[in-house]
Parts: C-alpha cells; sequence; structure tokens
C-alpha cells in the first residue's frame, strides 16, 4: 500500500516534472523542436550467448519433462535469430487450422506445411519480441486475443467489435520491403521479418534483463500453428508450457505482463500457463553444453538463420547496430526521436519529399514531411498510453509518412516503442493513402494472384479484382476506390470484418473479408479476405520471395504502392492539400484509439502549423459520410476515434472534436 | 400503502404494498418514511390538532364544570334490554347504515379485506391494484457507438449525452387470508401479485440500449412479472398477545436491513418468522433461490432460475438500548455458482461475468455480519447500518486466482426534527479495494440494494447508473438505484464485484411538510471514491481524482387525498462532477452537469 502511495506520488511529480521541462516550439516552418528528453531510453542490456544457451536448456528440460521434442528459437528484440533449435524427434511441419468443411478453406487456411516448424517458432519469438517493450509484456496468446472476430474471443460469442489488432498477423511479412532480411554472415541490423508474420500459437514470450525487453522465445511442438478461440476457459498448452520454462530467469516483470494492461476493461491474456504447471525445474535445467548430441542440434533456417554459425549473441535495442538509434538534430529534431539506421549511420527513412510528382500537383515537400512528423511525435508525447505500465505512461509509437505511391517518405519513433509499430504504421500510411487515391480499383484489378498454395499451376482465377466488384456493391457506388472518398484506417477496418457491422454476429461480411455467418463462412485469422489475397502468393513463394508483398502494378518508383502488404485496423490518415491526396500518415505502436489520435491530430497541427499547406480530409469527404443500409438500419462507417483520457498531463476529453 | 422507492420505477418493489405483513413490513415502513413522512406521528393528538416537534402542547385553560339545573345520566336499567343483531363485528358499519364503494379503497371495503367475504366469519380477500407512471430525462457521459456512430463527425468516444426513460407499470395482485384482520396473525394466507411492465427508451448514440451495432436509439419493451407467490402459515401462538411462529413459502418481499443497503428484493424462498416477548423480540430465517430479473422492467422472470442462493438470519430487539430505538443483528450468506456459461441480458450485453478484468467467470461465497439500528435517542432520530464482508471470491479477475473477501460497510442518517421541517445528515462508507493485484477484495458490494438513503431515487448519485465509458464495457460506475460505486454490469443480473473502488458519501437533506398534502425534499451530497487503484487499472490510466462530484436533488411529493392512494411525485437532480469524474469522463462545456428527472404517479387502489 505504501509503496503503491508512493509510486503514484512520485507519478504525479514526474509527470508535473516532465511538463514544466517539456517546452515545445514550432518554428516558422512547422518544425516542432522540443527543448528537453521526456522517455527514458532503454537500459543498454542484450542477450548473450550464454543467456541464450540457458533459455534453450530450460526449454529443452520442460520438453523432455513433457516427452514432447519441440523446436526452440530465440530472437533478440529486432529479429535477428540468435538460436534455432530442433530437439530431435520434433514434428517437421506445421498443420493450420479449419474447422468449416475443407472445401471450404481458403488462403493459408488448413494448410500442412513441410518444415514449417522452425519458421513457425521463428514466428512466435519475433511476435513476443515485437508486440512487447518495456512498458507491456505480449505473448503470443496475447496476440491470439486482439486479432480475432470479437474481443474478447469467447464461447459463445458474444456481439462485441472484434479486436483492436485485427489483421496485426499479416505484418513483418517475408515479403515486406521494410522488414531486414538476414543476410548469411552479414548483418545485425534490424528489425528482421518474421517467416509466417505474427503469430497467435500459444507459445510465444518476451525474455527481459534488467526489466529491458531483449528478445523473445518461440516453441513449436504440437505439430498444430493455431489460435485459442475461447479465452474464459484455462487452455493448457505444452508448447507455452515449454516457452514459459525458457523464461525462467529472463522473465517479464509482472508489473507490464500483458493481463496488467487493460483495453476498455478487459485485461490481456499473457499465459494461461503458470509457472506450477511446469513439469521440470527450468532453474535447475541441465547446462546446454552439458546435453547429449542425441538432444538435437542448431538447424539452419534459409534467409533467417545459419547454423553453423552456432548460436549469437543478441544485440542492444536502440544502437547502431541494432537498426535502430536515436536521431541525429538534423534527421528529426526531437531529443527523444528514433530512427531506422542502415549499420552505417544511414537513416533508412528520413524526412523527404514525394515521389508522386506525375500524380499530384504539388507532393509532399520535405518540410510538410518533417513537421507532419514532429507534430505527430508531440501528440504522441503528451499521449496517455493505452497499453503500457506503470500507469500513467506516455504512448510509445512509430509513425511513418507515404506519398500516394507508398513510398515512405520518413519514419520516426519513440526509444522503447514496439518494434512491431515499424511495418504496421507504414502498412497503415500506405492503406489509407491507397484506398483514397485514385489507383485502388485499376490496381487491384491489376493484381495477378492465383493463390500458388492451391493452384500452384495455371490456369487459375486471379483473386484480388473480385473485391473492386464487393467493394462496390457494398457502398452501392460503381464509382468508388477512384479516389472520391477518404478512408481512414478504421473505415477500412469497418469494411475488413467477417460481420457487417464489426461484430454482430449472424450478419454477411464487410466486402474486404470472408465470410462467417454466410456460406462458405470460411473467415479466419488465417484468411482474413483481401488483405491475405494480396500476400498469398509471396508466402507461397517460400522464404526467397521478392521484397515486394503484392502483385499490383508498380508505380514509376519500381515498386507497388502496398509493398508490404494492407493493414486492416486503425491508425492513420490520409493527408490532402486541399481536396487533393498526397499521402498518408500511419501510427503504430500503442492502443489503436491513441494511434489514431497520433495520426490524426498531428496531421491537424501540422496544418495549423503549416498553415493549412497540408490538412485533414475535407470533411465532406471522409468516410464517416458513407451510410450502408443493414437489414433497414443505416450503419455509418467511421473516421477515428479518439481515446478517452486522451492527454496525460490535462483533463480534456473529445480532443478530436470538430477537427 | 405506498410502495418504497423503487415502485416507482420500472422496477416495481412492491414489498411494501401491503401493511398487514406482521414482521418485516413493520420495517419496511421506514423505508417510505422517505416518501410519507411519519403520517402516524403528526395524526396522534387532541382533534383538530397536529402535535408538532419543537412546538410544546398547549392545552386548554383548567376549567371548572358548573352546570345548575343539571341532569344525571339514566341508570343502565333505562335502555331496553333487547340487542340489536350484528352479523359480526365486521359488518358493524353496514349496520350502523356506513355506505361503502366497491372502487373506494380507502373506506371499508370488502375488496380490501375490510370484511369476511363468501358469507365466511374470517376469511378475507384484498385486492391490489397500482399503476406506476415514470418519465424519465436524463444525461450522462455516453460513448458513441465503437462499430458504427449514428452521426458523422464522431471522431471521439463521448458522444450525446441525454436520454429519456418511461414506464408505465400495472400491478395486480390479491391476498386471500384467513384469521381476524388486525386483531392477531392470520392463521393462513395466500397471496399473489403479478407485474405488468412496458417500457420505452431513448439513447443518444448506438450500442448503448443493444450491443448489435444496427439497433437503433429507442427500445421498447414489455414484460409480465410475479412479484408475489407465497403461502404463509401460522405455525403456532406463544403468548396471549399472539407471539407467534409463521412459515412463508415463495416468491416474497425480503429486507435484510431498515434501508434496503444489502438486500430489499422480492425473491422465491422460505422464511421462518415470528416474534417474542409481546412483539419486543422479532426474528426471521431465510433462503432464498434467486430468481432471474427480466432485464428492461427489472421484474421477477419466474421461468428461470439463477445459481446465486441467499441464506439469512437475524433478531430484532425493540427499545434496544433505549426505549425508542430497534437493534437488529443479522448474518447472511450469499452463496454464488454463476461460474457456468456466459449470461447475456436481453439486450445481448454479456453480463455475467462482467466484461471487467480476465472476463472469466467466477463464483464467491461470502457472509456479511450486519448491525443494523433504527429510531431515536431522544430527539434525534437515528437510522444505522454496519456490515462486514467476509468471504472468498474463486476467481479475482485481476489475478485470475482465488481471493479473500474483506470489506465493510457502514451509513447512518441522523435527523432532527424542527416543527415541520426534518434536517438530515447522511453518510456513508463502502470499503474500496486499493491493490487489485493482492488477491485480497476489499471492495464492498451488496447483493441487490435498493437504498432508501440520502435522497434515493430522486438523488442523482443513486438513480443513474453511469456507463464505465473506457473501463468496462456493459459495466456501470455505481448501478441503478444504487449507492455503491461497484462497478457491475448490472444490479439485477450481474454478480457481486468487490474489486470495486467504494464509496464515500456525505450528505445534508431536509424534509420540509409544507401543508399535509405536499412536501418537498432537499438533498447535497458530495461523493467520492475510496480507493482508486481499481479504476485507474481499468482505464490504464492515472492518477485520478477521487473526488466523484456534487449531487443536488429536489424532490416534490403531493398526496392530494392526504393518503396513499393518490401519490405524485416529481424530482430533479443534477450532478456536478467531481475532478476524478471529469478525470475519467467528458468535460466538454455542453456536458458539464449532468441531470436526472423523474415524475411519476402512482394510483393505488
Amino acid at each position: 500500500m505504501l509503496s503503491r502511495r508512493v509510486s503514484r506520488l512520485s507519478a504525479i511529480v514526474a509527470a508535473a516534472a516532465l511538463y514544466c521541462a517539456q517546452v515545445d516550439v514550432v518554428t516558422a516552418t512547422g518544425v516542432r523542436t522540443v527543448a528537453a528528453s521526456i522517455y527514458p531510453v532503454p537500459a543498454a542490456v542484450s542477450l548473450s550467448v550464454s543467456d541464450v544457451q540457458k533459455v534453450l536448456a530450460q526449454a529443452i528440460a520442460e520438453a523432455k519433462a513433457r516427452a514432447l521434442p519441440a523446436d526452440i528459437v530465440v530472437v533478440d528484440r529486432v529479429g535477428n535469430v540468435l538460436a534455432a533449435y530442433q530437439m530431435t524427434g520434433a514434428l517437421k511441419y506445421i498443420k493450420t487450422p479449419f474447422t468449416g468443411a475443407a472445401a471450404d478453406a481458403v488462403d493459408l487456411e488448413n494448410l500442412k506445411i513441410a518444415n514449417g516448424d522452425v519458421p513457425a517458432a521463428i514466428a512466435k519469438a519475433i511476435t513476443a519480441a515485437y508486440l512487447s517493450s518495456g512498458g507491456n509484456a505480449f505473448s503470443t496468446r496475447t496476440a491470439s486475443m486482439i486479432v480475432q472476430q470479437h474481443f474478447p474471443p469467447t464461447t459463445p460469442p458474444t456481439d462485441l467489435e472484434g479486436g483492436p489488432l485485427f489483421g496485426v498477423q499479416f505484418s513483418q511479412l517475408p515479403c515486406s520491403d521494410i522488414m531486414q532480411r538476414y543476410v548469411a554472415g552479414g548483418t545485425t541490423i534490424g528489425p528482421h521479418r518474421s517467416p509466417l508474420g505474427f503469430s497467435a500459437d500459444p507459445g510465444g514470450f518476451p525474455l527481459y534483463k534488467s526489466g529491458a525487453l531483449v528478445g523473445g522465445v518461440g516453441v513449436m511442438a504440437d505439430g498444430v500453428y493455431g489460435y485459442d478461440t475461447n479465452v474464459l476457459n484455462v487452455d493448457k498448452d505444452a508448447e507455452e508450457a515449454i516457452a514459459l520454462a525458457a523464461t525462467t530467469g529472463y522473465a517479464a516483470p509482472t508489473t507490464v505482463t500483458a493481463d496488467r494492461v487493460s483495453i476498455n476493461g478487459t485485461t490481456l491474456r499473457f499465459s494461461d500457463t503458470r509457472t506450477s504447471d511446469l513439469k521440470s525445474k527450468p532453474a535447475s535445467a541441465p547446462p546446454f553444453s552439458s546435453l547429449p548430441a542425441s538432444t538435437g542440434a542448431l538447424v539452419a533456417v534459409n534467409g533467417y538463420y545459419q547454423s553453423s554459425f552456432g548460436i549469437r549473441a543478441g544485440q542492444v535495442f536502440d544502437t547502431e547496430a541494432s537498426g535502430i538509434r536515436k536521431s541525429t538534430t538534423a534527421e528529426f529534431n526531437n531529443p527523444d526521436g528514433f530512427i531506422l539506421t542502415d549499420g552505417t549511420g544511414h537513416n533508412r527513412f528520413p524526412a523527404e519529399a514525394g515521389t508522386d510528382a506525375g500524380q499530384v500537383t504539388s507532393p509532399l515537400t520535405t518540410v510538410e514531411v518533417s513537421g507532419l512528423l514532429g507534430q505527430a511525435f508531440g501528440v504522441m508525447s503528451h499521449a496517455r498510453a493505452g497499453i503500457r505500465n506503470p500507469l500513467g505512461s506516455r504512448a510509445q509509437v512509430s509513425i511513418s509518412v507515404v506519398d500516394t505511391n507508398g513510398t515512405v517518405l520518413g519514419i520516426v519513433r519513440a526509444p522503447d516503442a514496439p518494434v512491431f509499430g515499424i511495418d504496421v504504421s507504414v502498412q497503415k500510411a500506405r492503406t489509407v493513402a491507397f484506398f483514397s487515391g485514385k489507383h485502388a480499383a485499376s490496381d487491384f484489378s491489376a493484381d495477378a494472384d492465383r493463390d500458388l498454395f492451391r493452384h500452384p499451376t495455371p490456369p487459375s482465377p486471379a483473386i484480388v479484382p473480385s473485391f473492386v466488384g464487393a467493394f462496390r456493391s457494398f457502398l452501392n457506388d460503381q464509382t468508388q476506390l477512384t479516389g472520391k472518398t477518404a478512408f481512414a484506417a478504421r473505415s477500412i477496418a469497418n469494411l475488413s470484418r467477417p460481420f457487417f457491422p464489426d461484430g454482430e454476429e449472424g450478419l454477411p461480411n464487410g466486402p474486404l473479408s470472408r465470410p462467417l455467418a454466410v456460406a462458405p463462412k470460411n473467415w479466419s485469422v488465417f484468411a482474413t479476405g483481401l488483405q491475405t489475397a494480396l500476400i498469398l502468393d509471396n508466402i507461397a513463394s517460400g522464404s526467397n520471395t521478392v521484397a515486394q508483398c503484392t502483385a499490383l502494378p508498380n508505380t514509376s518508383t519500381g515498386k507497388n504502392r502496398l509493398a508490404n502488404g494492407i493493414q486492416i485496423f486503425s491508425g492513420a490518415v490520409p493527408i490532402y492539400r486541399g481536396s487533393t491526396l498526397v499521402g498518408g500518415i500511419g501510427v503504430s505502436g500503442d492502443g489503436i484509439d491513441q494511434d489514431d489520435m497520433i495520426s490524426f491530430l498531428g496531421l491537424y497541427n501540422a496544418s495549423v502549423a503549416l498553415k493549412q499547406s497540408i490538412a485533414e480530409a475535407p470533411v465532406g469527404i471522409r468516410a464517416d459520410r458513407i451510410v450502408i443500409p443493414v437489414h433497414g438500419s443505416p450503419v455509418r462507417l467511421r473516421y477515428v476515434n479518439c481515446p478517452v483520457a486522451p492527454f496525460v498531463d490535462s483533463s480534456q476529453q473529445n480532443v478530436c472534436d470538430g477537427k | 400503502m405506498a410502495a418504497g422507492a423503487d415502485a416507482h420505477t420500472a422496477k416495481p418493489d412492491i414489498s411494501v404494498i401491503h401493511a398487514e405483513n406482521p414482521v418485516i413490513d413493520t420495517k419496511l415502513d421506514k423505508g417510505f418514511s422517505i416518501i410519507l413522512a411519519d403520517a402516524d406521528d403528526d395524526t396522534i393528538g387532541a382533534p383538530g390538532e397536529r402535535r408538532q416537534p419543537g412546538r410544546p402542547r398547549t392545552f386548554p385553560q383548567h376549567s371548572e364544570q358548573n352546570n345548575p339545573g343539571a341532569i344525571e345520566a339514566p341508570p343502565p336499567e333505562a335502555f331496553p334490554a333487547d340487542q340489536i343483531p350484528v352479523p359480526d363485528r365486521w359488518r358493524l358499519a353496514q349496520t350502523l347504515d356506513v355506505k361503502t364503494n366497491w372502487w373506494d379503497p380507502y373506506n371499508q371495503n370488502v375488496l380490501k379485506g375490510d370484511e369476511p367475504v363468501f358469507g365466511t366469519q374470517d376469511l378475507f380477500l384484498s385486492l391490489t391494484g397500482i399503476l406506476d407512471s415514470v418519465v424519465e430525462p436524463r444525461s450522462f457521459p455516453v460513448p458513441v457507438g465503437v462499430q458504427t456512430t449514428q452521426r458523422p463527425g464522431s471522431l471521439d468516444v463521448f458522444g450525446e449525452p441525454t436520454s429519456l426513460f418511461l414506464s408505465e407499470t400495472a400491478i395486480v395482485g390479491a391476498s386471500l387470508f384467513k384469521g381476524s384482520t388486525a386483531f392477531k396473525p392470520p392463521d393462513f394466507e395466500a397471496r399473489i401479485a403479478l407485474a405488468l411492465n412496458y417500457n420505452f427508451t431513448t439513447a443518444p448514440e448506438r450500442l448503448i440500449l443493444n450491443i448489435r451495432p444496427t439497433a437503433g436509439l429507442t427500445r421498447s419493451d414489455g414484460f409480465p412479472g410475479v412479484q408475489e407467490a407465497f403461502v404463509e402459515f401460522h405455525l403456532r401462538d406463544l403468548s396471549d398477545r399472539y407471539d407467534f411462529d409463521a412459515i412463508r413459502i415463495g416468491v416474497q418481499p425480503f429486507s435484510t436491513d431498515f434501508r434496503g443497503f444489502l438486500f430489499q428484493d422480492n425473491q422465491l424462498g422460505v422464511r421462518l418468522f415470528g416474534d417474542r416477548d409481546d412483539n419486543r423480540y422479532q426474528y426471521n430465517l431465510a433462503a432464498f433461490a434467486r430468481l432471474e430479473k427480466d432485464t428492461n422492467s427489472g421484474l421477477n422472470d419466474i421461468t428461470r432460475l439463477r445459481r446465486d442462493y441467499i441464506f439469512t438470519a437475524n433478531f430484532y430487539a425493540q427499545d434496544f438500548p433505549v426505549v425508542g430505538f430497534t437493534s437488529q443483528g443479522t448474518v447472511t450468506y450469499n452463496m454464488n455458482r454463476e461460474d457456468g456459461k456466459i449470461h447475456f441480458d436481453d439486450n445481448g450485453f454479456p453480463v455475467r461475468p462482467a466484461l471487467i478484468g480476465d472476463d472469466r467467470p467466477r463464483e464467491y461465497d461470502v457472509v456479511y455480519l450486519g448491525y443494523n439500528g433504527d429510531g431515536h435517542f431522544g430527539r434525534i432520530n437515528l437510522t444505522a447500518s454496519a456490515y462486514g464482508a467476509l468471504g472468498e471470491d474463486r476467481n479475482n479477475v485481476f489475478t485470475d486466482m482465488p481471493a479473500q473477501i474483506r470489506a465493510f460497510f457502514f451509513a447512518a442518517e441522523p435527523s432532527y426534527d424542527f416543527d415541520w421541517l426534518r434536517v438530515r445528515l447522511s453518510t456513508l462508507y463502502a470499503s474500496g479495494d486499493g491493490n487489485p493485484y493482492d488477491n485480497t477484495e476489499h471492495g464492498f458490494d451488496a447483493i441487490f440494494e435498493n437504498p432508501q438513503f440520502a435522497g434515493s431515487d430522486t438523488s442523482y448519485f443513486i438513480r443513474q447508473a453511469i456507463p464505465f465509458v473506457g473501463g468496462g464495457r456493459a459495466v456501470s460506475l455505481t448501478g441503478r438505484n444504487g449507492e455503491l460505486i461497484d462497478l457491475r454490469s448490472s444490479k439485477d443480473e450481474g454478480q457481486s464485484n468487490f474489486s470495486n473502488p467504494g464509496t464515500i458519501l456525505l450528505g445534508l437533506g431536509a424534509d420540509a411538510d409544507v401543508t399535509p398534502e405536499i412536501r418537498l425534499t432537499g438533498n447535497i451530497n458530495h461523493i467520492w471514491f475510496d480507493r482508486m487503484a481499481v479504476v485507474e487499472a481499468l482505464r490504464q490510466q492515472a492518477p485520478i481524482s477521487s473526488d466523484f462530484g456534487m449531487d443536488y436533488s429536489l424532490a416534490l411529493i403531493w398526496r392530494p387525498n392526504m393518503n396513499q392512494n393518490l401519490v405524485f411525485r416529481t424530482s430533479f437532480a443534477i450532478l456536478d462532477p467531481g475532478a476524478g469524474f471529469s478525470e475519467l469522463f467528458s468535460t466538454s462545456t455542453r456536458d458539464k452537469l449532468f441531470y436526472s428527472g423523474l415524475v411519476n404517479a402512482i394510483l393505488t387502489f
């Protein structure tokens, strides 16, 4: 009690001090400069080789105690695979689930993927490492809870809305142009791609040292790469037990685990397995070096890990070698700003002007982009974190700006923002710029993806173009997807759910989703709809796939507009100059309402600072003017939803109202 | 007789309709002192003269009788010896040619149990009919729909705040009893009361009235509820003055205390009760299996039984510790076994388990040890309640582990009468949970409270359920007609929640009997949260101030005939949010203040 009071008092004092210390200055060009740092930088710690060995040994002991040979992968916070270990006898495949009739399965459902087991373990380790931060520890079970058609997912189902990170499983994709690839024997620069995107299969946990996130561990053992559809029961999962044992000594502080994070009053699941459920004593597990060769071996994964290099040490986060570092004043003039780096000191995504001169009269300028990034960063610096502890923390996110070509014009982030937000913020920014732009219908119609998983040999029909017709019919407007409407990420999310409106059981799907209530009832986290259709063939083409996720036509930049796929949850708005679309701003890493607000208010503040040279979408063309009748009831799309109690340093509410 | 506070709502509590109940209704009378004042106090005294508190009685001057020429009264022998035949004592008035009307419930009426029926000597039928109409405009912090909004440009969480609630309840009841009415406890009674409710509600935003986004901004619903259905047997008399034991089986009214702080409801149960020592001591032993409540009317649904049980024992001692004060000790055990599948209310919201914390189903055992007192110490009136709640919650929603329940509650309302004006001080403390993660739950919650306290349903705080926007979907800070900030999904259908912030209330009130027909009541309550940790954890927001706000209310009660057959009430209350409320909810200029209005007519036969 005493400590609680003290911590609360100190939080107040700290908040007051921070507020006083932070002096925002907006220059004539709209560039926001801030005098003092308000975010602590994560402790400079990392996983050593012996740490990794210990994690592996603890997992192996638990797997042995359960007589369940497992694949165990340890990654650092930026996705370097430090070890991929396959126990002798481990199942060398994964199967993705599908509960309906096999003939109805689509996309990534109901697949058996040979040698998918180690990649699945990598995906689990990366999921935990990327979703977590010093302020929130999320596991793959957490991921499972926030990507399904209802939040929380329950049996029987409720009519509640979908998970807040609905669709995030299709991020960090192997085809992403943002995420780094492993170069044999080479770079440690992250953040790295994941072979299967994000995993919702329990058995992935983050790893911590000295309260700082240093990586993640993923375990694959039972051959089923699934997710938990009912959080009300206690799901005893052997993979989770093995992974939990692995975290012994590296466990997340209990003050930041997902079960201390409340989304609208519902706390998230971290683990259904408790340490008391373990069948081994992890702390006294036989040392890795003592294990007989028959136990198992490190295994290579093409494009991710080279076993001949042995177990590697992790990188210290927020350093040049990790691929994420503090920005210089010239790069981004904020003492808390961090950027992506290439390992040789170069900002991978510096603020720059738009590349779409042939498409728009006046593309975004460098000044506008840096001003926008700065304003959004400023909103973030005051925003109450939706997913971080201790309570009263400020949000930490990644912020991306793209032009109408989908070219990234700049990325900045807070020092401890979850890593997943880098790729996702770009996905979101591209998604809103794309759907609000004039090329959407023509680009989709030209997409030749054919589902190589099920139709490895042509001819087979293209799977993307049909979404154009569905979208237009649904909105009862055959001229849709030609740039007439400003779609925010939340608007696209509304249209990408298996029920429309979101969550209402028994109703048909949104036009960008697979259905759940009507035949063929084949929506699942492995088949979300357009999102999966766009990237399916790249996933199918294996780890050497090109760094471009979709088969849309290329722009003048030589890349297509959705090069890392679309994202279908909130946190981005399109950018306009007058009534002309010039790009999108995407935000990811905190609660979705916070992500919405940081993008929306960031743009609003930038438009004020820049004297309306760039601005929000005109009110009249925003997607929340679109009403779709469902059984006679008008269902309006949403634009953004700014959070309750948005700022830590004021009691303002409804801060986006009227903007 | 009048109904208790709640009879004027969609959730009629007709437990207090019947004055005949020899034990409990005596206690419940205190409940409608809020409506009725102490009518009996006011009517005692010389004819034509009201005894008025604080004012000395004035007597006529002493006078010597001196009547010269007066005639002495005749001796008894002077009267005729032949008797006037009277069929039974109930019909004396008729014999004396008093006219009665079947439609007049106030004067002698065979339909109201004033005379035996069917030509019998001791079988009585009493019919009751109540028409209860409510018009309730109100405002509260309302979130816009998450999935879809009513209006374009809804870019934030908080939407329009205003709502209108209309409710019409018809209650018909019949009681058949054998005995001598007021002269001794009945030998047998069978009673039934059916309530038919129709309600209509408007909401300013989607997803308030129904979980389905396609549902509109109005909702109308109706439900027939069984509010009483019991038989009572008089087991034995223990003295010449009819100290007795009796048993009552079926849906029946019960209250664990004088003001409805813990459990006041009409529920299915068995109750053994009686009195001793010329009614100085009274006792109740009761067990209830709770009926499910219909969501929108609050009436009993006899087709569905909850897995929630109440076992209670209490003992009343009159004139203890002082003459004029009644003390009661009680032990109540609430056994909840509702950890099965999700229970959805009629509007589609999952209410058991509540959408709070880990959302997992849970069950609990809690024992309430209580002391309650009601009466006066000299000129100071006092009603007081104290409860300790001890038990175990099988699943703490913050830790997913079993947790101890250790909570307590105290409320006292001293008052003082100045002539026609009663001034009241209301104090209440319900402990809150200061650490949601320590597996001890310190938040006090009741079973089914119906507080007649601090302004009752005319108070904003007690009347309105405030959605815990951003901290719990389908969860309210306070329940409707409840005084506890307990974060329940529903007072009617939800489970008790002991991980709550707790409540502190300090209030000043006055009841003014402006005329015998008109009472004006005003209340000013200041409300605080006790501990903020639970609220902060659920809102992912800290620090949050503990000041809930000020609640100002004014109520007018008009009883044109000075009885309970026609009662008209109107009230208006304003919540002026405190810092904590503002930090949680909207503080824009538009809805800086929230209001609760009530127009209520109760016509009783």
